[in-house]
């Protein structure tokens, strides 16, 4: 079985995101950088069902700058065989990412396609979705567990309230939550290894797929800061002040 | 002054900063009168909080002329005992003071009150695109006064130096009331006796740091924070002698931590895992920071990497690839002490060796209190960069607790011996305080402690200020 797996550069998840002062956008001059944090999991889970005998081959593929072939390379670097970069400045929006994947999954032809649920920089949480009608396959979103069985995947989705096990046949889509699994560190050695292992560069305009955005973005704001509390002397005090001032008694 | 305080002296005192700004409640003060090792527990009738130099000035005027132990506090994270008060001394709590005064990009400055915790100084730092380097495990919770009263050390001395390489100017407040204000600037400035280098380091005992310029560094572009397996001591000091040939100035961190400590990490930390699939007997955490590009600090790395796999100097090796990663990396060294406590009983040592002499003394020492304790857990770990290691000593498996700590001077001898021997200091980075006072009395030669009682009587000759720690009078 082959596994597909895209992935998303975004600003890394611990960086302290600042606006730009015309508000144009998000600054990502001198930022640091990093995979999609979903996406990482969703290496991770293509990597142990590889180590688990249940799949042969885990490709991964990434839409964005020339720069996301670092992100690329971090996840051959966990153990990805091979990758695919398609070149696309500026942003790309959720439907074109899914147009390329769809002709990215008809010409590599996966049994699975494992995403992230969304990536933590737009948080559109809409790429699985739309692949997957694209595609005409089964999705299972949200996975906290994912089992292979023959010519199905048992997948146990985080939803409100709780738990749901569905089973979707193959081929599917699966997106990641966060409980799925802990991704491993990249070692020397496999970093090493990474730089000789394949990495095709493509371009959108090869797939016949138009990125061009189709939703303008008219401001981009912080934002408001929270007001500083108040420190109350006793309780009657404080019931005065959430009857009368925050109206909440 | 005597135990039974005079209750008229205090409240002379606590008119100065106001009720408001006093504990005086035993149950309220007690945070103050204890230390993270349990080593020492104070004695005090009251804490002060002042909000200004001018309040602690007004403070020190009166414990001069009433004759009134006053110790400084900041944090209180201190591992030696130097911001404890004992028969009845007053504590000075510095955390009020904790204003940032003025950023200085432009300068590369910071103008700091005492009290700022050091976590918030590097955030300060942090939105003015800048970077305070000094990084210590209890950086959420001690304060820049106390670094600077310690001349405290932490991770990043082998590229930025101590708190006292990162000091540009002081206020301090006399133990006789006057302010000197030394709040200057200046990288170069040779104008007389370096006052600002004595309180540095002095503990609180020459008089109060108020506030303080302290020196900001570009913020590196890309830092690469690398978790290796070897197999010994003398790989690490290889493998560390090939990291600044390869990397030179951007090696900025190099700690060294044996297996045990990992272990004792992953028991008991939330959060914490071991990175490797295979135990490893020796670990080195280190980072390399490029001011220029990412790639520029991968592909030193990556050069590093190959240098040393070729003289078989790593056994395995993880690279950060997030900044949650890193510190996850981190969280495996920062933990060590915290790790430590659930264990039972830890005799601690802070000792520093010519670098090139770590392995030969982690291998002396071992033997020695292996030989004096059979069973003794050696959780020898620290700054292998800067010949700093923090030689903690766990009581063996099931060893009754006390009985174990009132051991602690008999190690201590054992182990300062060693590194005597081999030209160390038995304080790199925590100090003096009390635990070791006696002991530096002993070590340094007459004279040295001699001046140093001089310029003690020349900033206090009342004998008022943190009385007792560092040297005697």
């Amino acid at each position: 079985m082959k596994i597909l797996v895209p992935v998303k550069r975004v600003v890394d998840y611990n960086v302290k995101i600042r606006v730009k002062p015309d508000g144009s956008g998000v600054e990502l001059a001198n930022v640091k950088m990093s995979m999609n944090p979903f996406d990482e999991i969703a290496v991770e889970e293509a990597l142990r069902l590889k180590e688990a005998g249940k799949a042969e081959e885990v490709v991964v593929v990434s839409i964005g700058p020339a720069k996301a072939e670092e992100t690329l390379r971090t996840a051959l670097a966990m153990g990805a065989d091979r990758a695919i970069l398609i070149e696309a400045e500026g942003a790309v929006e959720p439907l074109a990412v899914a147009k390329l994947l769809k002709s990215v999954a008809d010409e590599e032809k996966p049994e699975l396609v494992i995403l992230g649920k969304q990536a933590i920089d737009d948080d559109a949480n809409q790429t699985g979705q739309m692949l997957g009608a694209l595609l005409g396959w089964g999705q299972a979103t949200f996975a906290s567990k994912v089992e292979l069985g023959d010519g199905k995947a048992e997948v146990t989705r985080e939803i409100d309230g709780g738990l749901q096990t569905i089973s979707v046949k193959l081929p599917a889509i699966v997106t990641t939550d966060l409980r799925l699994n802990e991704p491993r560190y990249a070692s020397l050695p496999n970093i090493m290894k990474a730089k000789k292992k394949p990495l095709d560069k493509k371009s959108a305009a090869d797939f016949g797929v138009d990125v061009s955005p189709r939703l303008e973005v008219l401001k981009t704001e912080e934002p408001e800061g929270r007001k500083a509390g108040v420190k109350v002397a006793d309780v009657a005090e404080l019931v005065d002040k959430l009857k009368n001032e925050a109206g909440v008694l | 002054m005597s135990k039974t305080a005079n209750t008229a002296l205090l409240a002379r005192f606590i008119a100065i900063v106001g009720e408001r700004n006093v504990l005086t409640d035993p149950a309220d003060i007690a945070p103050h009168l204890e230390e993270t090792r349990g080593l020492f527990h104070g004695d005090s009738p009251l804490v002060l909080k002042p909000g200004s130099a001018e309040e602690v000035s007004a403070i020190m005027k009166l414990a001069t002329e009433t004759g009134t132990v006053i110790v400084p506090q900041g944090g209180n994270t201190g591992h030696v005992g130097g911001q404890i008060p004992h028969d009845g001394a007053i504590v000075l709590s510095m955390a009020r003071m904790n204003r940032i005064r003025d950023v200085d990009p432009a300068g590369g400055t910071i103008t700091v009150e005492s009290g700022v915790i050091l976590q918030r100084l590097q955030e300060a730092a942090n939105e003015a695109g800048l970077m305070f380097p000094l990084s210590l495990a209890s950086e959420g919770t001690c304060q820049i006064g106390g670094n600077l009263s310690t001349n405290a050390g932490g991770t990043a001395v082998l590229a930025y130096g101590n708190t006292r390489q990162l000091c540009l100017g002081l206020e301090v407040v006399l133990p006789t009331g006057e302010i000197w204000n030394g709040l200057r600037r200046l990288k170069k400035d040779n104008t007389g006796y370096d006052l600002r280098d004595l309180f540095i380091g002095a503990e609180g005992t020459l008089g109060v740091i108020t506030a303080a310029v302290m020196k900001l560094s570009p913020r590196p572009k890309s830092i690469q924070t690398v978790l290796a397996g070897v197999v010994d001591p003398d790989a690490a000091l290889k493998l560390f002698r090939l990291a600044e040939n390869t990397c030179g100035p951007a090696l900025t961190g190099f700690e060294i931590m044996p297996r045990i400590s990992l272990e004792f990490v992953l028991r008991h930390i939330e959060g914490a895992r071991d990175p490797f699939d295979d135990a490893h007997p020796w670990y080195v955490l280190f980072e390399i920071s490029s001011g220029q590009s990412e790639e520029a600090a991968r592909g030193l790395m990556e050069s590093l990497f190959e240098a040393a796999n070729e003289n078989g100097l790593i056994r395995d090796a993880v690279a950060s690839e997030t900044e949650a990663q890193r510190q996850s990396l981190w969280l495996l060294r920062e933990s060590i002490s915290a790790s430590q406590k659930p264990e039972g009983g830890s005799i601690k040592h802070d000792v520093s060796v010519p670098v090139a002499k770590v392995p030969e003394f982690l291998e002396k020492a071992d033997k020695a209190v292996r030989e004096r304790i059979p069973g003794i857990r050696v959780v020898s770990f620290g700054h292998l960069g800067d010949g700093n290691i923090h030689y903690n000593l766990s009581q063996p498996v099931g060893a009754d607790k006390a009985q174990y700590i009132a051991r602690w001077r008999e190690m201590n001898e054992i182990v300062h011996g060693i590194v005597l021997e081999m030209g160390g200091s038995i304080s790199a980075e925590h100090g003096i305080g009390q635990l070791k006072r006696d002991e530096l009395a002993a070590i340094r030669q007459p004279i040295e402690i001699e001046l140093m009682r001089r310029i003690k009587m020349a900033f206090d000759p009342a004998g008022i200020m943190n009385l007792d720690k560092v040297v005697k009078v």
